[in-house]
């Protein structure tokens, strides 16, 4: 009943015309970012916030949350007809979507790729009414020790789905608890790393960090290996429904993608990347023809454009109901809300109801929106893929510049920007993953805190983590997490 | 050299500079973590982990690091972002603006032409949208835009 109530509520937020309105700017640039590569949410989402702070919260919050999902719609359409991943959550759907392509079927595979994505969203949202109110009631009980042990999974899942070396991730997710620290103590008040200089004394900003990780190394290493021309299929006027016969392939594989991707979503450090990545391994062997894959099967399209939608969405069940940010989107989402003035935690759903179910039900309407959207634009998407990179990347740079600075007025976060820039770029050089390192930062503050009180409250015991189950129970997974591979890896040399 | 052994060996040294402020931020007790609490264990963990890294990378197969950079071009890149946030606010947004996205066009080997007209329309389209539309603050230089 309180959840009827709430959606009742959050639909007449929703669908007032300026947050419709912000809704549809929202899904329209993330379809935009997602199309473009070398641009993803993050960076986008971290260049609109300050164009936000004039809107209402509510409003502000559906835009860019907008952008988020949007993307993961617009991503499909550049891996399909280019072979580029539009953004790093559809890298998985090159390989039927392009396939499909190829075999001159880009009209069905973006067909399947957009309603795909819409059942899958959907689905998700749903899934994200229901659970989310139920886990804000279960969290409430939570103390300072069950946050920290929460923390240390979350970063510890994701290292341990690192592409990389596990180590590397571990270390990254290290140097992240460090930037974390940058600025003034919240405990003591005293200033660490700052050195006198005032944008350090703030703490390192987000925004600077990641349009820096992500936007501006992304464009330095484009430049080094990007080829000029490359090949881009005619976008197809016709063809765009999918047939009887590629529902019948492909219905199994979205629901399975839907529920994997939103459970993976869910997962502080998964994210849509590894629920894309995930499903295709969980898809092909599910699957009645697993040959299939790879060269072009509707099924495999269907199935990852489904489950990165749906992990777009369960990515909001921690920071809706925890404060604690999934990825590095919801970091930006995070202190978008903070700055307009909410708490994210288990308590937003009792002190702004009309904020939390009004997020919740725009997603509603923004899946069907970009459905509506998607389809008869792909024409005019395709076009833009037409533009030069060699035009393209001074603009995307021009715009993190604006967007940077435009955080505090000041020349600081731009350079802060700057030096993350090119750290992003060696790091790359070098095989590190940036996702570690931000997700660190952002929950580094929350991390240290929770431990500090945690050892205030047990009088500087440990056992205080062992003594709550929850507690426990989270640090038995990481530690099992953090065992395993080391036990694989033994097994191999035995079997040597 | 290994690859691994270069940023093993820099990620040493970040671990030990966090772990060295650490101790002088006041560590605190346990039952009373002090500032330098979190610093110093967190430059312990980095430094613990780099030396697995490193040691790792002294075995014969480690790939080794390539000195050539492949291309020019980031180099350049990074040398016009920080021109262009030193000269922001003395030459104001549209005139760094214009030089900015002209130096970059002429990076891609687009004509003189090509570069100055795509620029300006750059720079003034940007003017509109971001000072005029969405009034974000953007310094102004001596010609008053």
């Amino acid at each position: 009943m309180e959840i009827f109530q709430g959606v009742l509520g959050g639909f007449q937020v929703a669908l007032q015309p300026i947050n419709l309105l912000y809704c549809f700017v929202g899904v329209f640039i993330g379809t935009l970012v997602g199309v473009l590569p070398g641009l993803g949410p993050a960076a986008a989402i971290a260049l609109l916030l300050p164009s936000t702070f004039a809107a209402s919260p509510v409003s502000a919050i559906i835009m860019l949350a907008g952008i988020y999902y949007g993307a993961m719609y617009g991503g499909s359409t550049t891996s399909i007809l280019v072979n580029i991943p539009g953004e790093a959550a559809s890298v998985v759907t090159c390989l039927d979507g392009h396939a499909m392509a190829r075999q001159g079927r880009a009209g069905a595979a973006l067909g399947i790729a957009a309603f795909g994505s819409f059942i899958a969203g959907t689905l998700s949202v749903v899934l994200l009414t229901f659970l989310a109110p139920f886990l804000a009631r279960v969290t409430l009980s939570f103390g300072p020790p069950e946050y920290f042990a929460l923390m240390v999974l979350g970063l510890t899942l994701l290292t341990y789905f690192a592409r990389e070396s596990m180590v590397k991730a571990l270390m990254m997710a290290a140097v992240g608890l460090l930037c974390g620290t940058v600025g003034q103590d919240t405990i003591s008040g005293r200033f660490r790393f700052a050195f006198g200089i005032r944008t350090l004394e703030d703490g390192l900003g987000l925004v600077p960090v990641i349009m820096g990780l992500f936007g501006i190394s992304e464009v330095l290493l484009n430049l080094e290996t990007r080829e000029e021309q490359q090949e881009i299929f005619a976008p197809p006027t016709t063809g765009l429904l999918p047939t009887r016969e590629d529902w019948r392939a492909s219905t199994l594989p979205i629901l399975r993608g839907s529920v994997l991707g939103f459970f993976l979503g869910i997962l502080p450090g998964a994210g849509a990347i590894i629920a894309s990545f995930a499903s295709y391994a969980v898809q092909k062997r599910a699957s009645r023809h697993p040959e299939r894959f790879g060269t072009g099967a509707i099924e495999g399209v269907a199935g990852h454009e489904a489950a990165n939608n749906a992990a777009a969405g369960g990515a909001f069940i921690p920071l809706l109901t925890l404060g604690i940010p999934a990825n590095a989107v919801m970091a930006i989402l995070l202190g978008a809300l903070m700055i307009h003035g909410l708490q994210p935690g288990p308590l937003l759903v009792k002190q702004a109801p009309d904020v939390f179910w009004g997020i919740i039900t725009s997603m509603y309407i923004g899946n069907a929106m970009l459905l509506v959207l998607n389809l008869p634009l792909i024409p005019m998407w395709a076009r833009l893929l037409r533009v030069p990179y060699a035009i393209m990347f001074p603009f995307i740079l021009l715009f993190c510049l604006i967007g940077a600075y435009s955080v505090g007025n000041n020349v600081g976060d731009g350079l802060v920007m700057w030096i993350f820039g090119i750290v992003g770029y060696l790091l790359k050089k070098f095989d590190y993953e940036g996702a570690p390192l931000i997700l660190a930062m952002v929950i580094g503050p929350m991390m240290e805190e929770a431990l500090r009180q945690s050892l205030i409250l047990s009088t500087g015991s440990f056992g205080i983590f062992v003594a709550r189950p929850i507690t426990a129970g989270f640090l038995l997974v990481s530690a099992f997490l953090l065992v395993l591979p080391l036990l694989r890896r033994g097994v191999r040399i035995s079997q040597v | 050299m290994p690859r691994d052994l270069v940023s093993g060996l820099f990620w040493l040294a970040v671990a030990i500079f966090a772990a060295v402020q650490g101790i002088s931020l006041k560590l605190g007790s346990l039952s009373r973590p002090g500032p330098g609490f979190f610093p110093f264990w967190g430059g312990v963990v980095l430094g613990l982990l780099s030396v697995v890294l490193i040691v790792g990378s002294l075995r014969r197969e480690a790939p080794r690091l390539r000195m050539r950079p492949e291309s020019a071009k980031p180099l350049v890149v990074v040398a016009a972002l920080l021109g262009y946030l030193l000269l922001l606010e003395s030459l104001g947004f549209v005139a760094v603006t214009f030089l900015f996205l002209l130096l970059l066009f002429r990076l891609e080997r687009r004509g003189w032409a090509f570069s100055a007209v795509s620029a300006g329309v750059g720079a003034f389209a940007s003017h509109v949208l971001f000072q005029l539309w969405l009034k974000t603050q953007l310094p102004t230089g001596p010609f008053g835009f």
